[in-house]
């Protein structure tokens, strides 16, 4: 023992003083996999805190709403309170760590928000103070998402080139993971909780909660130690900060075209009806179908279970054929026959909710990317975080009104009105294709005659720019065509699978609205 | 085809005991009050009936309320609340008694002028049957009563919602006290107590109405002109334990076919009543045959407050209904022994709460429901909120395809004519 403890100082004397060349244990030299598998193991628990904790007011949806004594808009405020920060923050958050804080430092202070957020949350819920929940949910949302932009940062500075597609999918499975284990474990804890102080009670719930914040501490920790290793990493190797690569330019929006419009449209509609929804959907399951609630949570979680695995080959599929605007189309209308299965019968949710899930994922795979076709390069950033901020915009405001409705209306009228935003997303679905269509667009390309194009781009780039090209932004847009890595290095938000000669430039921004 | 709807009541403040052949007499001898009257409504559009078997399309022309009061000299008979719904060819008798246990009696009758006569010294005297009868006899379809025999309480102290021990000494409702029926236009709220409450009562709430529609509290049940609301709460009633939870007991009497078989439903429309996705109907029919005589119907929900929220919405569970012997019933209501010779009776309870719910201590109310008919019960439709959403959520985006698919096809056409010149020029 003794031994081992001095090798161990001895190669800690080592480490100080060593240059390239020297002989390091592998688990201990930053530029050897077995060290970077140790990153990896920081990196996927570093979001796995807040992923765990997001979803704490649905797994324990009934138990929040009886012992605080809340109605249902009451608390889908909470969901709305976690939006509001990111409605802002989507378009700093990159800033924040490339410019101000540093990726380690940034890594560290967002990590401690999210800790901060679920404690004073839990604290809230123990002293039966609703408001000090609501200022929780508000401080764990301005480090939430946030949190997984420098967890994806942190990705590009030690896997770029290598093994980064994996990486990015494990981070992906993680906070799945994170998301199912909190819908799946929650109720239990609280229960045993229950069992140990007696009778049920917002100080349960506290506690409950206070044990998830375990959870975040733990991430935290991840933080401290991803930031120490890195900092050791970059004193060893004289590496580089990667930064996000984001840059972000308010005016841009302007300029923005009416096909990123509809996109944007399609993206606040599908979405409100998705995670509104599955914040209430527990009680929905018990209600309607008479689940058991451990059934519900389940069936409740079904949608992040499924989505893990379909990502990736759903992503592929799309990458291989192309025509977007059609599978964002069948996206649409899939979502809608699942809700309306939800709504207007008594078949077994779990068919629907699996519709719900293999959908999502589809969308996920075939919208996002499209951005990147309507706007030029160097807009991506600025519509990317728009985007995300108007999403944040609309869950904030659509949580309130589901939860109203939910209050007065009840559950049949909720879905119709998830429906409803639903089928906005499939007008302006059906719009954006006759746009690109008219336009002569690329949205609804197939695979091959895009390669074409980008093809022929790439030699007409080469040449002189001919006087014939109409337009500046037609320009600008074709232009970026040569490089196909462009449009991949978006789809890292999705956590689709990119070839690894594609990801040169690979953006880490990736939020947790899109991620999930 | 509607001349008006008079809101009457009668009082009759005569000392019965002094005239032992008295009868009571609906339209005669009234002192009217005159009630405010109803706008005349288009009963035809309002007509939405769903086809029972003695009713179809039956109109609602007139409604008249009276009370039969008792003596105030004697204050252990209770009152009896005679309601005349008169439709076209026909008229329903509602009779809400308070003597003994509280009963709503329903009589159907093939009759405009079909009368409800109340030898009421004999009532009083709850001895015999035949002293409350329908003139002509031979104009009588139907007759269907409910009974609130007792009220349960048990200690759910594992809270399991299990009604299986722990049952305290049950309150007979025939026992309570009950106060005089009060009228308010087109409802009549009975409240009793038992000896034993130091504060508290329970209550019951009959409305009559006079055209389709809605309660206007949760849980909105959808109502007919053939049907008859029973609204029933404790307030404040003290629990004998911290754990308690109540079951209300409930006889359904009937000539030959008392209400027999509970049908719940499945409903996928939790428009007007939240969360709730169930409907239990207590029916009668003849021998096996699909067609219903008479229902008693509700939601398996009660609420816990006054005014409710979502939150407040409690879950109930009824039992199996049992047969019952008709004389027990007999014994326990004076409008069951006034009306029936020889009833049959079917029992039921229905608990409040279920496990993990919290217990009646915490808000020390509870209401609950009742829907009481003859003919098929009403059945709930979507909305229109509901299908107007549905259809221009559904239709725009279909238009657009459409329009937008024209079009392009036009656009396509012409554009392809227009290459065709393109190689001459």
């Amino acid at each position: 023992m003794a031994d081992l403890e001095e090798r161990q100082r001895l190669l800690g004397d080592e480490d100080r003083g060593s240059g390239p060349g020297r002989p390091m244990l592998a688990i201990c030299d930053p530029s050897h996999l077995l060290h970077r598998l140790v990153v990896l193991f920081f990196m996927c628990f570093l979001g796995f805190g807040s992923y765990f904790c997001y979803d704490n007011p649905a797994a324990l949806q009934s138990q929040v709403i009886q012992d605080l004594h809340l109605t249902t808009a009451d608390f889908m405020q909470l969901y709305a309170w976690y939006s509001w920060p990111n409605v802002v923050l989507c378009f700093f958050g990159g800033f924040l760590l490339d410019r101000v804080f540093g990726v380690r430092l940034g890594t560290i202070i967002f990590s401690l928000f999210v800790c901060a957020g679920q404690v004073v949350f839990a604290a809230g819920a123990w002293t039966n103070h609703f408001w000090l929940m609501e200022a929780g949910r508000f401080i764990f949302g301005i480090g939430g998402e946030s949190l997984a932009v420098a967890q994806n940062t942190y990705a590009v500075n030690w896997f770029k080139g290598k093994e980064l597609n994996l990486v990015f999918g494990l981070q992906l499975s993680m906070a799945r993971v994170g998301s199912t284990v909190n819908m799946n474990i929650m109720g239990w804890i609280y229960n045993r909780v229950t069992d140990a102080v007696g009778s049920p009670g917002h100080t349960v719930l506290g506690a409950s909660l206070m044990i998830a914040a375990i959870t975040c501490v733990f991430s935290l920790i991840c933080a401290l130690v991803l930031g120490f290793l890195d900092k050791r990493a970059e004193r060893i190797l004289n590496k580089e900060q990667e930064g996000t690569g984001e840059v972000i330019k308010i005016t841009d929006v302007k300029h923005f075209p009416a096909p990123l419009w509809l996109i944007f449209i399609i993206c606040v509609g599908y979405y409100v009806a998705i995670f509104p929804f599955i914040g209430l959907g527990q009680v929905f399951f018990i209600e309607k179908f008479s689940f058991s609630p451990a059934e519900a949570r389940a069936v409740n979680s079904i949608v992040y279970i499924i989505s893990a695995p379909a990502s990736p080959v759903l992503g592929f599929m799309v990458d291989k054929t192309g025509r977007n605007v059609y599978w964002v189309l069948l996206a649409v209308a899939a979502t809608l026959a699942a809700h309306m299965m939800l709504a207007f019968t008594f078949w077994n949710p779990w068919i629907a909710m699996s519709l719900l899930g293999v959908s999502y994922s589809l969308l996920a795979c075939a919208l996002w990317p499209m951005v990147a076709f309507v706007v030029p390069e160097h807009q991506l950033g600025t519509a990317y975080g728009f985007m995300q901020s108007i999403q944040n915009l609309g869950l904030a405001i659509i949580s309130i009104a589901a939860g109203a409705i939910l209050d007065s209306k009840g559950y049949l009228v909720l879905e119709v009105f998830f429906c409803a935003c639903i089928c906005v997303g499939l007008m302006a679905g059906v719009l954006l294709y006759f746009v690109d269509y008219i336009k002569g667009g690329d949205l609804n390309l197939s695979a091959t005659a895009r390669a074409k194009l980008s093809k022929e781009a790439s030699t007409d780039a080469e040449k002189e720019r001919r006087p014939s090209k109409p337009t500046q932004g037609e320009l600008a847009r074709l232009a970026p065509m040569s490089a196909f890595g462009l449009r991949n290095r978006y789809l890292s938000r999705l956590g689709a699978q990119i070839p690894d000669h594609c990801s040169s430039h690979l953006s880490s921004l990736a939020y947790r609205s899109v991620l999930k | 085809m509607v001349q008006s709807i008079d809101w009457l009541y009668f009082l009759f403040s005569v000392a019965t005991e002094n005239n032992s052949n008295f009868l009571f007499s609906v339209a005669t001898d009234a002192y009217n009050c005159a009630r405010p009257h109803f706008e005349s409504t288009p009963w035809s559009f309002l007509d939405f009936n769903t086809g029972g078997l003695l009713l179809h399309s039956r109109n609602v022309t007139k409604i008249s309320m009276h009370l039969y009061p008792s003596s105030h000299s004697t204050p252990q008979a209770g009152d009896l609340l005679h309601v005349r719904a008169v439709g076209d060819n026909d008229t329903l008798h509602f009779l809400f008694c308070s003597q003994g246990a509280p009963t709503l009696l329903l009589i159907h009758t093939n009759s405009t002028s079909s009368e409800v006569q109340v030898n009421w010294p004999e009532f009083v005297a709850r001895n015999t049957s035949g002293s409350l009868k329908v003139e002509p006899e031979s104009s009588l379809q139907y007759s269907s009563a409910v009974v609130f025999s007792r009220l349960l309480e048990y200690d759910d102290v594992n809270d399991t919602a299990e009604p299986t021990s722990d049952l305290f000494p049950p309150y007979d409702l025939q026992n309570f006290t009950w106060n005089p029926i009060n009228l308010s236009e087109p409802m009549a709220l009975l409240c009793g107590a038992d000896a034993s409450f130091t504060n508290g009562s329970l209550c019951l709430q009959l409305s009559v109405f006079d055209s389709e529609g809605r309660g206007e509290a949760w849980p909105h049940l959808l109502h007919s002109v053939n049907s008859s609301q029973l609204e029933v709460w404790l307030d404040g009633i003290p629990a004998r334990a911290t754990h308690s939870r109540f079951l209300l007991e409930m006889h359904a009497v009937g000539e030959a076919y008392p209400l027999s078989t509970i049908d719940v439903y499945q409903s996928i429309d939790d428009e007007y009543t939240p969360s709730i996705f169930k409907v239990s109907q207590w029916v009668s029919s003849v021998n096996g045959s699909s067609d219903v005589l008479g229902y008693a119907l509700w939601k398996p929900v009660a609420y816990r407050q006054a005014r409710p929220a979502l939150e407040d919405a409690t879950p109930c569970r009824h039992s199996v209904p049992w047969a019952q012997s008709g004389s027990m019933v007999t014994a326990s209501s004076g409008l069951i022994r006034a009306f029936f010779s020889d009833p049959e009776s079917m029992a039921l309870n229905v608990s409040f709460g279920l496990a993990g719910e919290p217990f009646y201590n915490v808000t020390r109310f509870l209401s609950w429901t009742l829907l009481v008919g003859v003919g098929s019960p009403p059945v709930d439709s979507f909305s229109p909120l509901v299908v107007a959403i549905m259809a221009v959520g559904l239709g725009i985006p279909m238009i657009i395809l459409l329009v937008g698919g024209i079009w392009l096809c036009i656009r396509k056409s012409k554009g392809a004519s227009s290459t065709s010149y393109v190689p001459i020029n």
